[in-house]
């Protein structure tokens, strides 16, 4: 679907890429995770066509007259207007349907309300997120690319853009999302990309980087600090709280122990830091 | 002795005689004038000037004697002052005497010369020449100097030879230090009085053509 | 597809607060140059006409809507200029600043013809603006003052009767729309250099100046100095000569309707190479 290979950019402030491959696929949701300043959204922009890599290429195979949607940094939105006026403006441009029954579709597409109707500078970011999504999907694109979504948002603001990622991914559009958070990306995202100073320095499937270098869990369930089983591991210890260190091996044996002891178990969440990835400890 | 104070009188007394005398043609022309109280008649204007610029104009003008003439007009109309006064009222308003200067031919046409000087510090006309159409009764030309309005001449035709009103006036002027500002209305509107240009004098001329007189 | 930008950019120009509040201000100068014109119209015709009037009558207004309009004509090309490259540059200025070049930029729009967009829609409301003005300042100017001859100081006295003065200020006003064109288009393009607001109105009313600056100066170049910009931008003016040079002000207008394609050219060049964000 979307295949960029070898692409180096260079800014006045240095290099922000460097030979950085990277494919999509229909249907799959793809994480980039790295710091602020890592090279995401210079990745992106070159993707998107916004700006030009001095080295590499992208090639996209798509028979869309839009093949890529997108939102980069903030949203972009004209702040006077209101979401159906900025929805309509950016279908008008390219061609696509202005109807108000298409328009109201998008909205509600992305979840946004249809009786707002004043302006987008009212909106918080969460709504902005989802307008800037919107548009994004005018003209109905084969590849999504979404410049750090869940940035601003709430944690139920996380959750239900999730949600919606995961609902277009049905949709069998390919879908890249970066952050500098793990743990926004590890619950969406099929495989991920980890990049640092411009360079990809780790793909795999989500899950697989995961387990290669995880070393702490939380498990949460109704007390579960009292369970032997988990004794030896324990790190920290709350209420109906546990977090252990152990090899991600070992962990699928603790929670069937746990779960034969009669256990009920709510969460076991993989504590890792993006420090972790970034420096990974070669086991 | 008492013969040479007579003399003396004698020549004074001439003198004076011959100097409080208005000349009889101009008296006959005048009273021609005297006659006409009232005429209205159409205008043409023509101004010939390097410092403007001016379409012909057209306006209508009423004289009544003794009053000022009325002009009205659809356009904005430049008139000269003196030039208008056809009837010469204003020219024999004030006291005068008249000396004979004698023949000249101006314009291939025999003329009388005659200065006209007020006695009268009332008028602003400081000296006038004017120059008599005897045969036809009627003044065929003019030069006015007045106290503050600068010198203007006057060249006259007629329609016919019996007219006493002239069917177009020749008035030539000349303004002496027209201010005009230098920037005026050009691309900044700042008027500075001080920056003005000097000019030099400047002479013109209108061109009056006289129709559709209506003599009362 | 290029209907559809030049369509989305007008909407867009209306619904911007930004744009009413310079169309007021627009309006608000006119009034207030109307009020002045009027005083200072009476002043320049006492100063004019003073020495003419001890040797001549005159008869008819000359302190009417004619004159009044074009004092409002000198009046403008310095303000109207200012405001109306402000709006204009604004177009693509804000869009860099809120982000939304980008969001236009991923969509399926041609770089190309979103600028020339920006550049038509620019031009469409210059032309507006002159027509309101234009409309605004005759109701005014002769529902107030009335008609009459019109009297410009051009090296001479110039007088025209009403009817020509009317056609006359018509002329000056369409030559002068072909001027403030040329400042706008150079706002967007400066606006695509400079990218931010506050540079690009700077930039604009450095630009304003060194023109007004450098049509009162006299180099003595001799063609090139006739052809050079800020001579044109003032060729509104020719038409108050006593007698119309027509040719040579249509060929001066061509040569700045040359400039504004440049520009225009140079700006779309520019944007198309450069990159986005």
């Amino acid at each position: 679907m979307l295949k960029a290979t070898r692409l180096s950019k260079t800014y006045k402030s240095g290099k922000a890429l460097d030979n950085a491959s990277i494919h999509l696929n229909s249907g799959q949701i793809s994480g980039l995770l790295g710091r602020n300043g890592a090279g995401k959204t210079t990745l992106f922009k070159i993707l998107c066509g916004l700006i030009t890599p001095e080295t590499g290429t992208v090639s996209i195979t798509s028979n869309k007259h839009k093949p890529i949607g997108a939102v980069i940094e903030e949203p972009g939105l004209y702040t006077y207007l209101n979401a159906y006026d900025n929805l309509k403006v950016f279908s008008q441009i390219q061609g696509a349907p202005t109807d108000i029954g298409t328009l109201e579709n998008c909205l509600k597409e992305v979840g946004l309300p249809l009786n707002r109707k004043d302006p987008v500078r009212n909106f918080s970011m969460g709504m902005k997120q989802r307008l800037g999504i919107a548009i994004a999907l005018l003209n109905n694109p084969d590849i999504l690319i979404l410049d750090e979504p869940f940035s601003g948002l709430d944690p139920t603001g996380v959750a239900s853009l999730g949600t919606l990622i995961k609902q277009l991914a049905d949709r069998d559009i390919a879908i890249l999302l970066s952050s500098h958070l793990m743990t926004e990306l590890h619950k969406v995202s099929d495989d991920l990309y980890i990049i640092d100073n411009g360079k990809i320095i780790d793909h795999g499937l989500t899950q697989d980087i995961i387990d290669s270098q995880v070393t702490l869990y939380t498990i949460t369930g109704k007390n579960i600090e009292n369970a032997n089983v988990i004794q030896p591991y324990i790190v920290q210890k709350e209420k109906n709280k546990v977090t252990l260190r152990c090899e991600s091996t070992a962990i699928s044996d603790i929670l069937k122990t746990l779960l034969d002891n009669g256990y009920n178990i709510t969460a076991c969440i993989p504590n890792i830091t993006l420090e972790q990835l970034l420096n990974p400890v070669s086991k | 002795m008492k013969n040479l104070i007579g003399l003396l009188f004698f020549i004074f007394g001439i003198t004076s005689l011959s100097a409080q005398e208005i000349d009889g043609d101009l008296l006959k022309i005048k009273s021609r004038m005297d006659a006409i109280n009232e005429f209205s008649a159409e205008l043409q204007l023509d101004l010939d000037a390097a410092f403007i610029n001016m379409p012909t104009k057209y306006a209508s003008m009423h004289y009544t004697k003794g009053k000022d003439t009325k002009f009205s007009s659809d356009d904005f109309v430049v008139l000269p002052k003196r030039g208008l006064d056809f009837a010469f009222s204003e020219l024999f308003e004030h006291p005068f005497i008249t000396v004979d200067r004698g023949i000249e031919t101006k314009n291939n046409k025999e003329v009388k010369v005659l200065n006209v000087i007020p006695t009268d510090n009332q008028s602003d006309m400081a000296l006038a020449t004017l120059y008599l159409d005897v045969k036809n009764e009627r003044i065929s030309a003019s030069e006015i100097t007045t106290k503050k309005n600068g010198t203007y001449a006057l060249e006259m035709e007629y329609p016919d030879l019996d007219a006493i009103l002239p069917s177009q006036v020749q008035v030539s002027f000349a303004i002496e230090k027209l201010k005009i500002p230098l920037n005026f209305m050009g691309s900044d509107t700042d008027i500075d009085r001080k920056t003005m240009r000097q000019m030099d004098t400047k002479t013109g001329k209108i061109t009056l053509l006289i129709s559709n007189y209506k003599i009362n | 597809m290029m209907l559809a930008l030049l369509k989305t950019e007008i909407f867009k120009l209306f619904r911007e607060s930004k744009t009413w509040y310079a169309i007021a201000a627009v309006l608000l100068i006119e009034l207030i140059i109307l009020v002045a014109a009027y005083y200072q119209g009476a002043e320049i015709l006492d100063l004019l006409l003073d020495n003419l009037q001890q040797s001549f009558y005159f008869e008819g207004n000359l302190l009417n809507g004619n004159l009044l309009l074009y004092i409002i004509l000198n009046s403008l090309w310095f303000n109207l200029p200012l405001i109306l490259m402000i709006v204009s540059s604004s177009l693509i200025t804000e869009e860099y600043k809120n982000g939304t070049l980008k969001t236009l930029m991923l969509q399926a729009v041609d770089k190309r013809q979103l600028i020339l967009s920006k550049f038509i829609a620019s031009l469409l409301f210059t032309v507006m603006m002159l027509l309101l003005l234009m409309a605004t300042t005759f109701v005014l100017a002769y529902g107030i003052f009335g008609t009459g001859d019109l009297v410009v100081y051009l090296g001479t006295l110039n007088f025209f009767p009403s009817e020509e003065a009317f056609n006359r200020i018509c002329l000056a006003f369409a030559s002068g729309t072909i001027s403030m064109i040329f400042f706008t288009t150079v706002s967007i393009t400066l606006g695509i250099f400079l990218k931010e607001s506050a540079k690009t109105w700077i930039a604009s009313a450095f630009f304003l100046i060194l023109s007004s600056l450098l049509l009162k100066a006299n180099f003595g170049w001799g063609t090139v100095e006739r052809y050079f910009f800020p001579k044109l931008t003032n060729s509104w003016q020719r038409f108050f000569e006593y007698e119309v040079a027509a040719t040579s002000i249509i060929i001066d207008n061509m040569v700045l309707i040359i400039y504004i394609i440049s520009v225009v050219l140079i700006g779309t060049y520019y944007f198309k190479k450069q990159d986005v964000g």
